[in-house]
């Protein structure tokens, strides 16, 4: 094949296409090279054809080169490089210098066979396409295709956190609805508590009197006429006066007591709808941690080891008194939760702008179909009498009004732990 | 579509191809390669999946695909097992661990070399001129059963080319699959008559 004759036809359309046209001979000297390869190589034609094209474009990827030309000579066939595997076969500009987005111009080359008279093959003619522009289409598409499953995960993160949140809502309305009933039923009992409880006032007072009253006609009655005592001892025949007058005072007492019991549940009913002090102060945990221990030393003395983890805490924004009844609630079911003897951990720390407080116990665990239920008022495992199964919910609601969670995780048998998570700058409220 | 002895003479003359075909693909490889003999079906494009899956089994497959025009008018498919992409990389000289762009120019290269020679060799042999577009990497790790959609192909039928390649000294093995639309049936029978009637 000679050189482009521009003369003819076919050599201008070959010259002028926008398309790189060049070929080599089975020594790869150049015996072609038309003149869009010129311009974006600055190699004119004239300083090319008949030299060594390694020799004149040394960057070229020589041992790839080789063997591809080798190929299509061999099988005197078709050979092909795309920019999607090979950006470019010649690093040429491209043809956005100023708007650029890619560094070099991509490149699609076909190679093919120039069969000679005898249907042999020595020379090789390889045009080369500028699909620079659909290189950058394709960049932008596969980019945004990226950004579009980024967002689709990320939108998928959201709905998950929506489905969290709207458990919450729903966790957190439930106790709200019950918190309110509790009120009104708190309120309703209060009143008679409150009468009832000064009555037994009352009642114990004149007892007393009563008993002053009994001791002197007791101590006069034995002055009288023998047939007079008699006809007395024949009226109250059958009346242990001592036994009346142990057991009297007994009963007022227990009486007393579990009136007490009951105004401490109304307590915790009203505790549950709604904290009396609510006014936030800057507190540090640890002292509130220590405080309630000393409150609950007894309870848990006889029943576990108690190992404290403190990690760093600055002080938060809390009502500390409400603190102080969440973190005795846990360490008191914490002790209920081992049957024998057992180890109780405290670990305190803060992750980013939480702080945490962890109450974990050795304990029997929780069932995982409990574990759902935890929170939820009334809801206990203790026997009748010694808990509400209010503790959890009033601290649930504790926490939540302060902008945080609680997080528990249980293995039944080996036991449980209670994470306190609290915001530093106090939450809402 | 097809009498028994011009299905048979249509199998020689693919055959004597592919044997053309293996010897080039040799001398390119520098393995000596060892070739099925190729067998032909005429298919409903709603077949072809199923035919697939029963020549390829059920282990993902990489495959390439590869128009070719002219006289001869269709797609070539070259599938490849996972396993056998990395055998290629020495085969063809790339002695560096391979980087994903460069292994699927080098599946590219090797499905163009496979497919020209096929079909230039079977081209030669009935004197048809065809010309071929530029590779492109069809699937990566598919199963069989959905190389191809069909659900949009409109033919009433196809003619299916399966040939095995294998070479001798490695394990390398690939599937060589010609899909040709059905009026191409209707050339290669013309081809095979001239073939018959020269014996």
């Amino acid at each position: 094949m000679s050189p482009l004759n521009a003369d003819e036809p076919g050599g201008f359309v070959a010259d002028h296409l926008d398309v790189g046209v060049f070929a080599i001979d089975a020594a790869f000297r150049v015996t072609l090279w038309n003149r869009f390869m010129a311009t974006h190589s600055r190699q004119r034609a004239e300083a090319v054809i008949g030299r060594n094209l390694f020799e004149c474009f040394p960057e070229l990827p020589r041992g790839w080169l080789e063997r591809k030309v080798r190929q299509v000579q061999a099988l005197r066939n078709y050979a092909f490089t795309s920019w999607t595997q090979r950006p470019y076969l010649f690093r040429f500009d491209h043809n956005r210098p100023i708007t650029g987005g890619v560094d070099a111009m991509r490149q699609n080359c076909t190679f093919m066979p120039v069969r000679g008279e005898d249907g042999s093959v020595s020379q090789v003619c390889v045009t080369l396409q500028d699909v620079t522009d659909t290189a950058i289409a394709h960049q932008a598409l596969a980019a945004s295709l990226v950004e579009l499953e980024r967002e689709k995960a990320e939108q998928q993160r959201l709905i998950g956190e929506l489905e969290e949140a709207h458990m919450q809502v729903l966790q957190s309305e439930k106790l709200a609805s019950i918190g309110q009933l509790a009120a009104g039923v708190a309120h309703e009992i209060n009143n008679p508590i409150g009468y009832v409880s000064a009555n037994l006032g009352s009642l114990k007072r004149y007892l007393d009197d009563l008993m002053k009253v009994l001791d002197a006609h007791l101590e006069l009655a034995a002055e009288l006429p023998t047939e007079c005592r008699e006809r007395v001892a024949a009226r109250t025949a059958g009346i242990d006066v001592d036994y009346l007058r142990a057991d009297l005072p007994q009963l007022l007492g227990e009486s007393c007591e579990g009136l007490e019991r009951v105004r401490r549940i109304v307590l915790d009913l009203k505790d549950f709808s709604r904290m009396g002090e609510t006014e936030k102060v800057p507190a540090d945990l640890h002292r509130c941690l220590d405080s309630t221990l000393n409150v609950v030393a007894n309870e848990l003395r006889y029943k576990a080891e108690l190992e404290k983890c403190y990690g760093e805490l600055p002080e938060i924004e809390c009502v500390p008194s409400q603190l102080n009844q969440v973190f005795m609630n846990l360490l008191i079911n914490a002790a209920q939760a081992i049957e024998e003897r057992g180890r109780i951990t405290i670990t305190t720390g803060s992750v980013g702008d939480e702080v945490f407080v962890s109450v974990r116990d050795s304990g029997c665990g929780i069932p995982p179909d409990e574990l759902r239920r935890v929170f939820d008022p009334f809801f206990t495992t203790k026997p009748v009498g010694s808990g509400t199964g209010l503790g959890l919910s009033i601290s649930y609601g504790i926490v939540e009004r302060h902008g945080g969670r609680i997080e528990v995780d249980s293995t039944p048998g080996q036991g449980s732990e209670f994470r306190v998570w609290l915001p530093l700058h106090g939450g809402a409220d | 579509m097809l009498s028994e002895d011009q299905r048979d003479a249509l199998q020689e003359l693919i055959n004597i191809g592919m044997g053309r075909a293996g010897a080039s693909a040799a001398a390119v490889l520098g393995e000596f390669v060892q070739l099925s003999v190729p067998r032909i079906l005429i298919l409903r494009p709603g077949l072809i999946p199923a035919a697939l899956e029963r020549i390829l089994g059920s282990e993902p497959l990489t495959a390439v695909r590869q128009g070719f025009h002219g006289d001869l008018r269709g797609e070539a498919v070259v599938v490849y097992g996972a396993a056998h992409c990395r055998e290629l990389a020495d085969l063809m000289g790339y002695e560096d661990l391979l980087e994903p762009g460069a292994e699927r120019e080098l599946l590219l290269d090797v499905s163009n070399v496979l497919v020209g020679a096929c079909l230039g060799g079977l081209a030669e042999q009935i004197r048809a001129e065809v010309g071929f577009s530029a590779p492109s990497l069809m699937a990566v790790d598919e199963a069989a059963a959905s190389l191809i959609d069909v659900r949009d192909v409109d033919l009433p039928c196809a003619l299916f080319v399966e040939v095995n390649f294998r070479l001798e000294v490695r394990s390398f093995a690939c599937h060589l699959i010609l899909l040709l639309v059905e009026e191409q049936i209707l050339v290669l029978r013309n081809a095979v008559d001239r073939f018959l009637e020269a014996l």
